[in-house]
């Protein structure tokens, strides 16, 4: 790893880009420097977060604030269907196992299917979730990218 | 049990942290080193790291005691901390990434321009820390004493004080190449001992005691759990996790939003591999020692096993090996929340430089070890479970309307925070005080499910009541958190 000194690759005026941080090869090192933190007044770290950087020039228009809202929306209805479809299988579970206690003690390999199920079975669905999710997010980025630079 | 071989175990892992922590230093050289590796980690690093700094006594001790006592109602436990991740992933990952800020209180200032709500965002951060480190102490303390014979509180003292040395030495840097070492360490300390017992146990023909009574046998006092308490539990561990303070300022070392992604999927994958092995020592313990569970020691169960089920040196080096995991898993966990506390505490109180980062380390530590001291020690996974309900009930509500609500305002974030911070630990004290039994005990002893709805109603109907900032500003914050980024 010897990345140590290398700028936000976002190149936004975050508090990390603004330390003047050199970048260090790890075979030649210079002496150890004191250097003090951004530390920005209240005031100033939150217009720095507002400020108009690069990723903000869509905004500024009409036709950006649209396409940024209609982003916002798309993310989180997809965040809210993933976690509600995940939430009802799991909370069908414990659901199942109250309503028909003799399913959970059937044995699959000697074991109680109910151990197998919340042991083992919830994991791969976490796991499904997560990557569908993933997938669709980037393809909500991309249209929203594709119709700021149109203009 | 031979003393020596958890002394052993504890100097390995120890010397092991301090070389990892002093390669980090000789490449950490600025404050943004310092504070947030730059944010330049890959994924795998960061998502070894995480899960490192994740996993911590109540997962690797806890988590198979409360199986051996409770069986199935135990195994929510790892489902919702791994589920929490999911949450995390799909409402807070990418967009607190692109935020830019450092730790959760800058984030509140940012999105909320108040430095009011940036000064409760704190306090109520430095509260989660020191009560989730005080579990982490007092698991050293129950391994040192259980292990070596030596009194409780010098494990406590031990971890604090190889966690102030990395931590003042390296910073976040080499933390996060130590608490990628850690996951690795935990993982191979559970699994290894796991399968040397099964395959001993298959080899010698010592059959597996009848599956009926293993799996179902009613080992805990107070009888199985209710759906209302694994419903709120489930509630507290998965949007606890969104909260955590030493897991939220791992994602600002992520290059981007998109990389946060990734590395949230491999965390979930790393989080499911390894919860499969305090599971299989739960189910073992329930087989093969439970007098533990009657005995007060369930949580002892993980490191008693393999001794007492493989005899010999054999027994005894995969003994050292557990106790070194459960060392890794104290370790990590407190460095990662003392970073983050000294992070916060030393921008609010000692203006950010590396001297002040180094005090607040100290003092994030010296807190929770005099409580640690002070207290004694209930179940390991129970008590870092409330810690995850006040979270859900505090920072969760804030995050989450502060990501995708343009209508928050500072009032309604402080009138939520400061709402679901007296439920949920007006509950948690007033309900270790009522009677174990009764409806009343049951939303007192696990109040996730009243208190993160009570905290976010409060949250919207404050916020609607005042007005907010200027919609143009809003609108330039809201474009920062969720617009992906130019460079990929």
């Amino acid at each position: 790893m010897t990345g140590a000194g290398e700028q936000d690759p976002s190149g936004t005026s975050s508090p990390a880009a603004a330390v003047p941080a050199a970048p260090v090869p790890a075979a030649a090192r210079p002496a150890r420097v004191r250097v003090t933190a951004p530390s920005p007044s209240a005031r100033e770290r939150s217009r720095r977060l507002a400020a108009a950087g690069p990723r903000d020039a869509a905004e500024q228009t009409e036709a950006g604030e649209v396409f940024i809202r209609s982003l916002i929306r798309s993310q989180l209805r997809l965040a809210v269907v993933v976690a509600g479809g995940f939430l009802l299988i799991l909370l069908g579970f414990p659901v199942l196992l109250s309503v028909a206690p003799a399913v959970g003690a059937i044995p699959v390999f000697g074991i109680p299917f109910s151990w197998l199920l919340l042991g083992l079975g919830i994991y791969p669905v976490i796991g499904l979730s997560a990557w569908l999710y993933i997938r669709s997010a980037a393809r909500n980025e991309d249209t929203y990218r594709d119709l700021s630079e149109e203009r | 049990m031979n003393p020596a071989v958890g002394v052993l175990a504890l100097l390995l892992v120890a010397v092991a942290t301090a070389l990892i922590g002093f390669y980090g230093l000789r490449v950490s050289r600025t404050t943004g080193d310092f504070y947030v590796a730059s944010r330049t980690v890959r994924p795998w690093w960061n998502a070894s790291a995480i899960g490192g700094e994740y996993l911590s006594a109540a997962s690797f001790l806890g988590v198979a005691g409360l199986i051996l006592v409770s069986g199935t109602d135990a195994l929510w436990f790892p489902i919702g901390y791994t589920a929490g991740y999911l949450m995390l992933l799909l409402f807070v990952a990418a967009p607190l990434r692109r935020s830019g800020a450092y730790t959760i209180p800058d984030f509140t200032e940012a999105r909320l321009d108040s430095p009011g709500a940036r000064r409760v965002t704190s306090a109520l951060v430095v509260v989660v820390g020191w009560f989730y480190i005080v579990p982490q102490l007092q698991g050293a303390g129950l391994t040192i004493r259980i292990t070596t014979g030596l009194p409780a509180w010098s494990g406590a003292v031990a971890v604090v004080v190889v966690v102030c040395l990395t931590v003042v030495a390296g910073g976040m840097r080499s933390i996060t190449f130590v608490q990628a070492f850690q996951y690795w360490l935990k993982l191979t300390a559970l699994a290894v001992p796991a399968a040397f017992i099964l395959v001993h146990l298959a080899g010698t023909g010592r059959s597996f005691p009848d599956s009926a009574a293993v799996y179902t046998a009613a080992l805990d006092p107070q009888g199985p759990a209710s759906l209302y308490r694994t419903l709120s539990l489930v509630i507290a561990l998965l949007f606890g996790t969104l909260g955590l303070p030493h897991v939220l300022v791992r994602f600002y070392t992520n290059p981007d939003g998109r990389s946060a992604r990734r590395t949230t999927l491999i965390v979930l994958g790393l989080l499911s591999v390894f919860y499969l092995f305090p599971t299989i020592y739960g189910a073992l313990a329930r087989a093969f020692a439970p007098d533990l569970a009657a005995g007060g020691q369930a949580d002892a169960a993980v490191l008693l096993l393999p001794g007492r089920l493989v005899p010999g040196p054999a027994g005894d080096a995969l003994t050292a090996l557990v106790v070194a995991g459960a060392f890794a898993a104290f370790l990590s966990t407190t460095s990662g929340l003392v970073v983050s506390l000294a992070g916060v505490v030393s921008q609010d109180l000692f203006g950010g430089s590396v001297k002040g980062f180094r005090t607040a380390a100290v003092l994030s530590a010296a807190v929770p070890l005099l409580v640690a001291l002070s207290t004694d020690s209930g179940a390991l996974a129970g008590s870092v479970g409330l810690v995850f309900a006040f979270t859900a009930s505090t920072i969760c509500p804030m995050l989450l309307l502060g990501i995708w609500w343009r209508g928050l305002t500072p009032a309604g974030a402080v009138a939520g925070m400061s709402a679901g911070a007296l439920l949920c630990g007006g509950a948690i004290l007033i309900g270790a005080q009522v009677a174990p039994a009764g409806p009343v005990h049951e939303l007192l002893a696990q109040p996730a499910a009243w208190t993160v709805p009570a905290a976010f109603a409060v949250m919207v109907s404050v916020s609607r009541a005042t007005k907010g900032q200027s919609p143009a500003a809003v609108t330039r914050i809201m474009t920062r958190l969720h617009a992906p980024e130019r460079t990929y």
